[in-house]
């Protein structure tokens, strides 16, 4: 089992590398594999990550947490109060406690009083913004260096890592331009390069969640609740207490996502997340409610931003579009081997559009690129939802005793 | 369960009161006038989004409300519209200033236009003014800036600084208004250096509120230019502006000769940029404190200032800082350029080329 899941990591790894390492010839971009491009992407990654990561706990133990947004705004607010006044490690716990404050309402609305979980999740996304801004007029306006919409800036900062005898040589190696070694060597490297204390956490956080929730028996009764709680119950599983421990963990989660962020930008400021609470829960029905998936969304939405960032004359929205080509033309062919023939033809025609373009335009507007991932889950949801499987009873209330 | 449907409805007022205090936060400060003058001259003011504590626009427009509260001891209200504003709720805060005798009522963005067209036209005998945007009514003041001859300066700046031949710049929101910003500077530029490469990069489509509030954005794009060997770097870009600060700052301490251009206000002298004004060479100044003064003022004297003013060189209503003294390499130059814009020699465009 375990041989055949690292098999196919290993050959889904192989073939990312290969396109991209395509994708980087045909266009002479060496800014789609560069070190740099990598390491800057994983930060843009990581906030978005923890919020689809906090969107799996919730989900799996059946809650929907539309308040993901809501909770990481709280986590920005936390670390940027707390960071700015006893340093960044407190601000780190501020921002988690915060964001458990957060997990603990919607636990309370959505678990013990079985409200609409949509409701709820909305209502505490709401409330996020509004105290938060109400509590930085409060508490930043007359604070030196801040203002009625940020917090001074945060104090110290997160250790970084650049493991130069690794980084060196790749990069270099990188620069030589040579098909998918150098491209190989540029994405090893970026993951050395700069790479930051809470980036590490954060794996380790996805590590710890597959074992966790798939291979103890705490997460086996963590999934049940999400499955068939009244089943579970029936076991003599604490659903309840499970619901409540998975929903609190969220919200802690989505707060350290909001943490990651405000140190990212060494401030607090109202506005800040942008909807990346929003965009974690689409990494999670992205990657199926599942680490792994969850993972690689948030990493296709860092490396996407990342890109377009920074982009000189367009040339990496381009080098995206001939990507997206080419992706799209893999995915028709497995399709066509699968003789699913209509889905096979759309890829195949989408894919054509773009490489028509990519050789008919001179340059993209940058939105285009900004548009991407988005247009890039669209497609997953349309094309995959048959094999997408959210936990059975996400979303329903329940009520210790009822019968389904 | 009808706990359950209680709970929910009283988190989700809870949840809008609490939302409402937090974006409209009144703070009505009164007036201190020495001798509290029987008819004093309410002002009202609305901020767009989060007001005061930018660093920059906003608290340029407040900079001139507490000179005309100093000087003409006015009474003030200030209201916020908050992020999520909508033309309705903006027209809600006007009609509420207006109602409440304020006059002169100064709208502080172009995001207000719509509203304050509406409102205007119910309140024919109270004087409005809004920055940033014309809006035609007999009894609107629009208040622009030739941002792009401002603009034109710091390119002129950049481009004498720049020992690369690389520059660039950061916009917020990819909207006429800022565009106008980036049109400006790259002329300037351009008249200094006619093979000048100039990196540009938007941190938001029209529309997209977020582009004005993210500093780690701006910062990575800024670290891009910087990569390709931009050396001097000019932002447009609200509280995103931030980011660019930082990435200048850490390649100078990395030791790169590199310049970063603020806006607005003088981000030199702005205390929460007093980590980075070292790297700060100057700021394009646009006196909105200057028109929100002179409009107040207008209505004190009795002579209410409608229709168009544009505020350009020639008013003052725009121009660079010179706070910092690694500027003054280059204020000849710079000088010289603005005497071309206000003789008329040199007439600075408003989009990009």
């Amino acid at each position: 089992m375990t041989y055949l899941k690292s098999r196919r990591f290993i050959g889904a790894a192989f073939t990312a590398i290969t396109i991209l390492s395509i994708t980087r010839t045909i266009t002479g971009n060496g800014d789609l594999t560069s070190t740099v491009t990598i390491a800057q992407a994983l930060v843009f990654a990581s906030p978005i990550a923890l919020a689809g990561l906090a969107g799996i706990w919730a989900e799996r133990a059946g809650v929907i947490n539309i308040g993901l947004e809501g909770m990481m705004i709280l986590g920005t607010f936390g670390a940027g109060w707390a960071g700015w006044q006893w340093g960044v490690w407190a601000g780190v716990l501020a921002g988690v406690a915060f964001g458990a404050i957060g997990g603990l309402l919607l636990a309370v609305a959505a678990v013990t009083f079985g409200v609409d979980q949509i409701i709820a999740g909305t209502a505490i996304n709401l409330l996020a913004l509004g105290l938060t801004k109400f509590l930085a007029i409060l508490l930043f306006t007359d604070a030196p260096g801040g203002g009625q919409a940020q917090s001074p800036p945060i104090k110290g900062d997160i250790p970084t890592f650049t493991l130069e005898s690794i980084v060196e040589p790749l990069t270099a190696l990188h620069e030589k331009g040579i098909f998918f070694v150098s491209d190989l060597a540029g994405l090893v490297a970026g993951l050395f390069y700069h790479l930051s204390l809470l980036t590490i956490i954060t794996f380790l956080l996805f590590v710890m969640t597959s074992y966790l929730l798939w291979k103890t028996a705490f997460g086996l009764r963590l999934r049940s609740a999400g499955e068939n709680p009244w089943a579970a119950d029936s076991l003599g599983v604490k659903v309840v207490q499970y619901k409540y421990a998975a929903v609190v963990f969220s919200g802690m989660l989505a707060g350290l996502g909001g943490a990651y962020l405000s140190i990212a930008s060494t401030i607090y400021r109202n506005g800040n997340t942008a909807g990346r609470g929003f965009i974690g829960l689409a990494t999670m029905i992205f990657g199926d409610w599942r680490p792994g998936g969850t993972a690689a969304g948030a990493i296709m939405f860092g490396y996407i931003d990342t890109l377009r960032l920074i982009d000189t004359g367009n040339q990496n929205v381009k080098g995206l579009i001939l990507l997206g080509a080419i992706i799209l033309f893999a995915i028709g062919g497995i399709m066509l081997r699968k003789a699913k023939r209509n889905s096979a033809i759309g890829f195949l025609v989408l894919g054509s559009v773009m490489i028509g373009a990519y050789f008919s335009a001179t340059s993209f507007p940058p939105e285009v690129a900004q548009v991407a991932p988005y247009i890039t889950t669209l497609l997953v949801l349309a094309t995959a939802s048959q094999n997408l499987r959210p936990p059975a009873a996400d979303g329903v209330p329940y009520r210790k005793g009822d019968h389904h | 369960m009808l706990k359950g449907v209680k709970l929910a409805s009283i988190l989700a007022v809870a949840s809008l009161a609490l939302a409402a205090c937090g974006s409209s936060g009144t703070t009505a400060e009164s007036a201190a006038p020495t001798e509290p003058a029987a008819a004093a001259v309410k002002v009202g003011m609305a901020y767009d989004q989060d007001g005061k504590g930018d660093g920059s626009f906003n608290d340029a427009a407040f900079a001139g409300l507490s000179k005309a509260q100093a000087d003409l001891g006015v009474e003030i209200k200030e209201v916020n519209s908050g992020a999520s504003a909508t033309d309705a709720t903006r027209e809600e805060l006007l009609t509420l200033l207006a109602d409440g005798g304020y006059n002169p009522v100064i709208a502080v963005g172009f995001a207000y236009s719509t509203a304050l067209a509406a409102v205007a036209t119910k309140y024919p005998d109270t004087t409005f003014a809004i920055v940033d945007s014309v809006v035609d009514a007999p009894n609107v003041g629009s208040l622009i800036f030739a941002a792009e001859q401002g603009s034109y300066l710091t390119g002129v700046i950049a481009a004498s600084a720049s020992k690369s031949g690389t520059i660039g710049f950061i916009g917020g929101m990819e909207i006429d208004l800022i565009k106008a910003f980036e049109a400006g500077y790259i002329e300037g530029a351009q008249s200094v250096n006619p093979d000048i490469k100039i990196e540009s990069k938007y941190m938001g489509a029209a529309g997209d509120n977020t582009a004005w509030n993210v500093p780690e954005k701006a910062k990575t794009a800024t670290d891009g230019m910087i990569a390709n060997g931009a050396d001097v770097i000019y932002a447009a870009a609200g509280g995103s502006g931030l980011g660019m600060f930082q990435s200048v700052k850490a390649a100078a301490d990395g030791g790169a000769t590199v310049w970063a251009i603020g806006v607005d206000s003088d981000q030199y002298t702005v205390p929460a940029l007093a980590e980075y004004k070292d790297i700060i060479v100057t700021s394009m100044l646009k006196r909105v404190d200057v028109a929100v003064y002179d409009v107040i003022k207008a209505v004190v004297d009795g002579a209410p200032l409608v229709g168009i003013n544009n505020f350009d060189l020639s008013k003052d209503g725009v121009g660079y800082s010179t706070s910092n003294s690694a500027v003054s390499a280059f204020t000849a130059a710079a000088d010289a350029a603005a005497e071309k814009i206000k003789s008329g020699e040199v007439v600075v465009g408003t989009t990009v080329k």
